[in-house]
């Protein structure tokens, strides 16, 4: 479609200022949250919301790292890479299986695991609850894993699923006819030609269950159990009026994600396309 | 043994689409044949079953004495070359080509010993460290049969392999696959193809497959031969006119009789031609097809023949110069131009009207059904 140069110029100029908006709404909130760890409680009372620290002022995460934080975060790491390794090879199998296998009810059975999405995961809370309790999980880190696995997996088969329709058929039919049965077609072949698509799952998914509450609040109860998001609840209620100290717990929380990410996106995004155009 | 021999075969996907109908086939040792048929005729579908990636809907199909039906396609002993190559992206040349046989365990010394013998034969030493990815066309081609070499198999099954090349290197690795078949005399090789030039170019025995209501009507194969009796002798006017470019002029006639030189029939457009063919089983008046190929149409000043007998006589609505031949398209009685082949410019322009002989032993006479009466 033939478009005038009015609106052409229109656009150039648009897009840079939109995107520079845009920018200002997502680090605005992110400078402010640095920006004020670096304050003593008073200094956070005495001036303005927005002013400068007066100095490079570490005080809030020495105060944060003496206490239980670095449980919290092994707790965190102990579950999240869990979690993300089963996650990442059960949907990858699933995956080579819906998108390569002819079975009766493929199609069916692949439909009730993407709609798995749409289960909210509040009304699981309860039997989730009873299951761990009998099981004699209640009150460790790894009665999270479960769950996170169980919630994690419609998406990621989904997106693997997509990714894995891409490898060219060819491609396991000369494995097949190079020897390779089912398992030596997935392990030498689709797995690592599928390694873009696995560090999308592996990393959207870390950065959900590094974000997690709901479960590790409700199958958790011990300050030596318990995962970061829940280390932000409990300071919450340590530091009520130390705002300096809860950014900080929250930029030492966050910080592991925006390393991710900053690494990460091109892959997530990547991933996240896979199947969206022909290449 | 490596002849590879398919009885009764056929397949459909599904209960309403049947591709492939009553297939019975005898492929001999050490023989190159080339399937060969136009978009759909289900050629490569059946270079599948040999490989073992499809399965028959029914029949049977051996390699040498063993039926292979239901044999693993990695134990058929094959190795298949891929239009696209299906190099693991992954991996290097020299993985790539050894991928097959570490499935086999076979023992690394012997491993390296046939992946540098088939990297020379293929000439390819240098590029064994690299990834498929920083290998052009040619050369991914190349290592594709390398993989089929190395596993020494009994037969080479060849998926459209020359495809996705451009027009110069299609030709020189036409000739390279020609010399693999040299050097491997004792191994079978089927190739499919929709390029009637490779498969007249490679083949030892075409087999050239119906589609559509064809196939459902006459089963899959249309004629299997040597290429030349398919190009001399076409069985129907399917292989008439799906070999040889351009392709063979059909003009509509009826019989006038059979005389002791062959069958007479006359044209719409007056003319009288006598096809040596046996017409005993035509009823005089009876509708059919004269077929003459480009090449065989000679003008009549340039051959030395006689005007009149064997002479059609057209307007010339348009000429083609390809330099070292050209097309000459001639108006009147047919649907479509006759178009002959004549060398160098022809001298012949819009509008002339021009003679063209055509040589009795050359024209081809199919009755109503489409079916070539036999040469006496």
């Amino acid at each position: 479609m033939a478009t005038s140069p009015v609106t052409r110029a229109a656009g150039r100029v648009a897009v840079p200022v939109l995107g520079l908006f845009w920018l200002a709404v997502t680090t605005v909130p992110f400078l402010f949250m640095v920006m004020t760890t670096f304050k003593t409680q008073q200094e956070s009372y005495a001036s303005s919301v927005w002013a400068l620290p007066e100095g490079l002022n570490f005080v809030n995460y020495a105060d944060v790292l003496s206490g239980p934080f670095l449980a919290y975060l092994k707790n965190s790491v102990m579950v999240v890479v869990i979690s993300v390794l089963l996650i990442v090879l059960i949907s990858a199998m699933a995956a080579y299986a819906f998108a390569r296998m002819r079975f009766r009810f493929n199609e069916a059975l692949f439909g009730l695991i993407v709609a798995g999405m749409i289960v909210p995961i509040h009304i699981t809370l309860v039997p989730i609850y009873l299951m761990t309790r009998d099981m004699g999980l209640y009150d460790s880190p790894f009665a999270l894993v479960g769950p996170y696995v169980a919630t994690s997996l419609p998406i990621s088969v989904f997106i693997l699923t997509e990714f894995m329709r891409q490898i060219p058929k060819e491609l396991e039919e000369a494995a097949r006819l190079d020897g390779c049965g089912p398992f030596a077609i997935f392990f030498k072949i689709f797995l690592p030609l599928s390694g873009p698509g696995l560090s999308t799952v592996a990393i959207y998914n870390a950065i959900m269950l590094w974000n997690e509450f709901i479960f590790a609040y409700v199958l958790t109860s011990s300050t030596s159990t318990r995962t970061l998001p829940l280390a932000i609840w409990d300071y919450q209620g340590q530091y009520s009026s130390n705002i300096p100290a809860i950014l900080a717990v929250v930029t030492l929380t966050s910080l592991p994600l925006v390393v991710a990410y900053a690494f990460g996106q091109e892959k997530i995004v990547k991933g996240m396309m896979a199947g969206s155009v022909k290449g | 043994m490596t002849s590879i021999t398919l009885s009764g075969v056929n397949k459909s996907f599904g209960a309403n689409f049947p591709v492939i109908s009553g297939v019975d086939l005898k492929i001999d040792d050490g023989e190159f044949c080339v399937f060969l048929g136009p978009s759909g005729c289900g050629k490569s579908t059946l270079l599948r079953m040999v490989a073992g990636l499809e399965t028959a809907y029914s029949g049977e199909i051996r390699i040498g004495d063993r039926v292979v039906d239901k044999v693993e396609p990695a134990d058929r002993e094959v190795a298949m070359v891929f239009q696209n190559y299906a190099l693991y992206p992954h991996m290097s040349v020299y993985d790539n080509m050894a991928f097959g046989l570490r499935q086999a365990k076979t023992p690394k010394d012997e491993i390296d010993r046939r992946v540098r013998e088939a990297a020379r034969i293929l000439q390819i030493e240098p590029l064994l460290d690299r990834m498929p990815k920083a290998l052009s066309g040619g050369q991914r081609q190349r290592v594709a049969i390398g993989r089929a070499i190395v596993r020494q198999p009994k037969v080479f099954l060849f998926d459209e392999p020359l495809s996705n090349l451009d027009a110069a290197l299609r030709v020189h690795m036409r000739s390279e696959i020609a010399t693999l078949h040299r050097n491997f005399p004792a191994a079978s090789m089927i190739y499919v193809t929709h390029d009637q030039t490779e498969a007249m170019a490679l083949a030892d025995k075409i087999v050239l497959l119906h589609a559509g209501k064809d196939m459902l009507k006459h089963g899959s194969i249309a004629q299997v031969g040597k290429p030349l009796d398919l190009y001399h002798r076409p069985r129907n006017l399917f292989v008439a006119g799906f070999l040889g470019s351009p392709t063979m002029n059909f003009i509509e006639a009826s019989f006038a009789g059979q005389q002791a030189d062959g069958a007479r029939v006359a044209l719409k457009s007056g003319e009288e031609i006598v096809v040596p063919v046996d017409g005993s089983t035509l009823a005089a008046g009876a509708a059919v097809t004269l077929g003459v190929r480009p090449e065989h149409l000679a003008p009549v000043a340039a051959s030395g023949a006689a005007l009149g007998a064997q002479t059609l006589t057209r307007r010339v609505s348009a000429v083609e110069h390809f330099g070292e031949y050209s097309f000459v398209y001639l108006d009147g009685g047919t649907p479509a131009p006759l178009i002959a082949k004549v060398a160098g410019d022809g001298g012949f322009k819009a509008g002339d009207s021009a003679s063209f002989a055509a040589p009795a032993d050359c024209c081809h006479l199919f009755d109503a059904d489409g079916i070539a009466l036999s040469h006496l």
